[in-house]
């Protein structure tokens, strides 16, 4: 008995706290949300016409998922939408990271490669998909053209401006004490562009996730662009919602637990909070 | 020689010594491309099916536009005009999602964002309707509006007013409750605490909302236009690429790229950085 209790005590005070914070966060006005639009959304779909065309309701949508899982195209679908992006977005840091510090050492090489990059970044990578569909077709590699493209901009934008950013007194200071150029570029400006980097990853690989999902639609490579786009062909529907809902609930869950924090860890631990 | 010194010194002083150094650096690269394409198509490195001559790139605007009949044709957009027709829907869809997103997206989110309970609910709804929007609901708009005009529509309002909505949301959220309050006990209603306190003080949030529902309202037209538009400059660039001709491609990313960049040069960004001076909280009790 005596060792049961202090057990009990706190799996009973638990659930309550918790309960206490998700209702103080504003989990309840959530909860209730979705409750509120899920009724709307079968009331609606009960009242339309033809609603497995226009509207199914969301028990429909919910149960189409189970043959999709049970032949493993589901996983496979966000499998190579994901292989795109990451390998896609991996690519984009690696070729824009080096060319933003690169362009960013020399004040008068970075004033000549601003306006260019601006232009090209204003060019979103849709606008030139059909440019390079031409070129290559609709293979894998005009995919990841496009997605290379629209994350590379953004990312070495920013690292460009973080680099320019680092105060030339820290530069100064290292060669007074005479370091090498590679140790500075190692020590002081990677450390000190650190922060826009995250920032231009973020923002890179958020437009590369929008490009993906329309470089599958155009293309016709599997995934799950391609998935909602051949499912409205074929009068799926419910499957439609449920890619839009899927690719709604990925990039919230890469943008909450992966993107969001990095760049919140390195801006707390790079950012530069004297100048 | 003297003369040549004393122009290139008015020159200096005309524009400024550093902007005509950095405008003079920014062309550098720009030329450099443009002799490099100039070689391309003298040399043929790569053939015109890939990168066509720069020739062809204009000529393609007078092909397209071949059957009009004049300026007044091409403004009531006559059946001739191609071209010209396509950047007036483009930009007429723009316009049009504008007009109906802007003041729906901030009454929304200025009445939302005073309520905090309403706006914990709803935060997360902008959440999620950001990350969907654009072009993964196109298919969805396909089946219920059909290809044209409204899918298009359908597809930039969605992404405009969920964006200012948000961003107007956050802005309001924001601003300090002791403003409101003073401005409560100096006998101010509901509606001056909205006009006075909330709507300016959520005014920069509202257009940097303004600034990136614009940017990215733009790409998803563009893809929208592919996929499920009848006209338009999105839909130009892809009938023409599946046609092979890659100097109405050319032409149209080109007419793309410098319709956003003069957008956002000469209206968005000035109009963000007046309204940041102007209306930033500059000072935020703690």
């Amino acid at each position: 008995m005596a060792t049961t209790s202090p057990s009990l005590a706190p799996s009973r005070v638990v659930p309550s706290r918790r309960w206490r914070r998700f209702t103080k966060e504003g989990g309840a006005e959530i909860l209730l949300l979705i409750v509120g639009l899920l009724l709307v959304w079968s009331i609606i779909s009960s009242i339309i016409p033809n609603p497995s065309r226009y509207l199914p309701a969301p028990l429909v949508v919910f149960f189409s998922s189970g043959e999709l899982i049970w032949k493993g195209l589901f996983p496979n679908y966000v499998g190579q939408t994901l292989y795109r992006l990451i390998l896609g977005s991996i690519l984009g840091l690696g070729v824009g990271i080096p060319f933003g510090v690169l362009l960013g050492l020399n004040r008068t090489v970075s004033d000549m490669f601003y306006p260019i990059m601006n232009f090209f970044q204003s060019i979103s990578g849709i606008a030139i998909l059909p440019i390079i569909v031409v070129w290559w077709g609709n293979s894998e590699k005009t995919v990841f053209t496009v997605i290379l493209y629209t994350a590379l901009f953004p990312i070495a934008f920013n690292v460009l401006s973080g680099v320019r950013s680092v105060p030339r007194i820290y530069v100064n200071a290292m060669r007074t004490l005479g370091a090498s150029n590679y140790c500075i570029v190692r020590d002081v400006i990677l450390p000190g562009a650190l922060p826009y980097i995250a920032t231009g990853a973020r923002l890179g690989i958020g437009f590369a996730w929008r490009a993906v999902i329309a470089g599958e639609m155009l293309t016709g490579r599997r995934g799950l662009g391609w998935w909602i786009f051949t499912a409205q062909d074929t009068d799926h529907t419910d499957q439609v919602i449920l890619g839009m809902l899927m690719i709604g609930c990925i990039w919230i869950l890469l943008d909450r637990y992966a993107l969001r924090p990095i760049e919140a860890d390195t801006i707390q631990r790079w950012g530069l909070v004297q100048r | 020689m003297s003369t040549i010194q004393e122009l290139s010194i008015a020159v200096q002083r005309r524009f400024g010594r550093q902007r005509l150094r950095r405008i003079i650096l920014g062309a550098i690269p720009f030329v450099t491309l443009a002799f490099l394409w100039y070689l391309n198509t003298a040399n043929e490195w790569l053939p015109p099916v890939y990168i066509p001559p720069f020739a062809s790139v204009w000529e393609a605007i007078f092909l397209l536009e071949e059957e009009c009949m004049g300026f007044m044709d091409a403004l009531t957009m006559g059946s001739g005009c191609m071209f010209t027709n396509h950047v007036f829907s483009s930009l007429g869809r723009v316009g049009l999602s504008l007009l109906i997103g802007l003041p729906l997206g901030i009454a929304f989110g200025v009445v939302a964002g005073m309520n905090r309970r309403i706006a914990n609910a709803l935060e997360p709804l902008g959440i999620f309707a950001n990350s969907i929007s654009g072009i993964a609901w196109l298919p969805l708009a396909i089946v219920w509006f059909g290809i044209g005009t409204a899918t298009t529509i359908f597809i930039l309002l969605n992404t405009i007013f969920w964006l200012v909505f948000f961003n107007t949301l956050l802005g309001v959220r924001s601003v300090p409750r002791v403003y409101e309050n003073s401005v409560r006990t100096l006998g101010g209603s509901r509606w001056n605490v909205i006009t006075q306190v909330y709507f300016p003080g959520a005014l920069p949030s509202i257009v940097t909302g303004i600034r990136m529902s614009m940017g990215f309202g733009w790409r998803a037209l563009i893809a929208a236009e592919m996929i499920g538009g009848d006209s338009g400059l999105g839909f130009m660039i892809f009938v023409s690429a599946s046609e092979y001709k890659v100097e109405e491609v050319f032409l149209g990313v080109l007419v793309i790229a410098l319709i956003w960049m003069f957008t956002d040069r000469t209206m968005l960004v000035p109009l963000e950085k007046w309204t940041i001076q102007r209306w930033g909280l500059v000072w935020r009790p703690s």
